[in-house]
């Protein structure tokens, strides 16, 4: 084996962005739990830490673009490296999305419609982000395909989610003896929900991407790239 | 491209535009079966080869290479040192012929006559196929002598002065020497001197130049130059270009050709879809540099 530092730079990048992975499904968690328990600490704890998740953005895309000047890579290697590229954009925005979980939590004041269950929307977004970081770590095309028709699914459950919403702020009776408060505390919820189920749709569109650009690196298949 | 009508075989250099299988400049005579040969292969085809092997005494140096070069286009030929790429590089203008233990099979073919068939006279052949080679080459001649060289040994008709402006502003080095024209060639830089070759190459009007790694003695400001001429001059002329450099070949060809060792061609494509996704495992491993 010939260019055995820049193979080993080459193993460094793609351990690395498993790692700032780990950190960001972490974080997608801990955004959860702090929702599900009204835990603010915990809301806290992810929002705080997000700068840790940018800096790791920030150190990959350099480690990206010292790979491509000054390694001239291509064919497999260079496909890695351009798909890792952009993988590590969809990781900082889970974060980022998961900081806007850990603030509607901290704007929460009551618990939530428990006929829309966000916990196992929550699960099922976090399971799809490991899964599409396994595919990226093993190479494995049919996990991508896999991944792409599971978010199929979500969408659809994220749809029946707003739905649910919306008809019950639909059937909410809203008279003059309502106190004021009351309705500006059902419009935050209903929109503050609305909200959690966009985003945890769109960390499943980011689980996506990262199947589509491990695809790409694989076979060099933009398939699922659109 | 200038007016024409004269005859390849009387020594002249000019291309006759009304013939495109261009038969008659390789031979004396023109062969029956050629036109009928040549409307096989197909439209964009300058050079073709089929079950071409090469051996120097009892050793195989390049191992049936079929290939297909576009006209028109930069075709890099890349692999590792031995491979058999500047061979196959001698083979399309006979270079080959002078060494004598050198024996070629197969078919080498130029718009589709078969460039080792009895008929074909080496020395027209090569006025339809320039070189250029590593090192720059210039005569112990003025600048404007060395240009104009080869159109007074084939006899070329037409205005010389205005013929080695033309091929001197073709290799972008007008600008630089028009003002020194009797100076010695052997005075200029060594990437002018490797500019004034591809002039002297160009004067006469090949339609495909062979380049054998052009750069490679050269800095890297002369390579870039040369690299733009050779995008350049693909506009008029097929180029083929045999690199070690693999980022050149990256940079500058439309398709790439890959020898490796045994001197077979293991994989043909286009540039960007042998540096993004060669098809051969073999051809990965030598472009990433895990090979060996």
């Amino acid at each position: 084996m010939a260019r055995d530092s820049y193979q080993e730079k080459l193993e460094t990048l793609q351990s690395d962005v498993l790692y700032m992975s780990e950190v960001v499904v972490d974080r997608l968690r801990l955004a959860l739990e702090s929702m599900e328990q009204k835990d603010d600490d915990t809301a806290w704890e992810v929002i705080d830490n997000d700068s840790e998740v940018n800096e790791l953005y920030l150190d990959l895309e350099e480690d990206c673009i010292d790979l491509l000047a000054l390694q001239q890579p291509v064919a497999g290697d260079l496909r890695l490296i351009a798909s890792s590229f952009k993988i590590i954009t969809d990781l900082e925005r889970i974060a980022d999305l998961a900081v806007n979980l850990a603030e509607y939590t901290l704007d929460a004041d009551r618990d939530m419609y428990p006929e829309v269950d966000i916990q196992a929307i929550g699960t099922t977004t976090i399971q799809m982000v490991e899964d599409s970081m396994d595919a990226y770590a093993a190479e494995d095309i049919d996990a991508c395909y896999d991944i792409a028709d599971r978010d199929d699914d979500l969408d659809d459950r994220c749809r029946r989610a707003s739905e649910t919403v919306m008809r019950d702020l639909i059937e909410t009776e809203i008279d003059e003896r309502s106190a004021e408060s009351d309705v500006e505390a059902l419009m935050q919820d209903v929109s503050r929900l609305l909200l959690t189920i966009r985003d945890l749709e769109r960390v499943g569109d980011h689980a996506v991407n990262i199947a589509a650009r491990t695809l790409y690196m694989v076979e060099k298949d933009d398939e699922l790239i659109y | 491209m200038t007016d024409n009508t004269a005859d390849y075989s009387d020594q002249s250099t000019q291309r006759d535009t009304s013939d495109p299988t261009n038969d008659d400049m390789l031979v004396e005579t023109d062969v029956a079966g050629a036109a009928t040969e040549s409307d096989q292969v197909a439209a964009d085809t300058i050079i073709r080869s089929r079950d071409l092997d090469v051996f120097y005494g009892a050793e195989q140096a390049l191992d049936g290479i079929d290939i297909d070069i576009p006209e028109n286009r930069v075709t890099a030929i890349i692999g590792p040192s031995g491979c058999g790429k500047s061979t196959f590089l001698r083979c399309v203008n006979r270079m080959n012929d002078r060494i004598d233990n050198c024996r070629v099979e197969g078919e080498l073919s130029l718009r589709g006559k078969n460039v080792y068939d009895d008929d074909v006279d080496p020395v027209a052949l090569r006025r339809r196929v320039g070189m250029v080679f590593q090192e720059p080459n210039p005569f112990p001649k003025s600048i404007y002598d060395n240009v104009a060289y080869g159109l007074e040994i084939q006899d070329v008709e037409g205005d010389h002065d205005e013929i080695v402006e033309e091929a001197l502003k073709r290799a972008a080095l007008w600008d630089e020497v028009k003002d020194q024209l009797d100076s010695s060639g052997l005075d200029l830089s060594g990437g002018q001197q490797q500019r004034l070759c591809i002039a002297r190459a160009i004067a006469v009007d090949p339609e495909v130049i062979l380049m054998d790694e052009p750069a490679s003695a050269l800095d890297p400001v002369a390579t870039s130059k040369i690299e733009d001429l050779i995008e350049e001059l693909a506009e008029d002329y097929t180029v083929v270009i045999v690199t070690h450099n693999m980022q050149q070949a990256a940079r500058i060809s439309d398709k790439t050709a890959v020898f490796l060792t045994g001197g077979e061609l293991v994989e043909f494509g286009d540039t960007n879809q042998i540096f993004e996704n060669p098809d051969n495992q073999r051809v990965e491993d030598y472009i990433t540099g895990k090979f060996g």
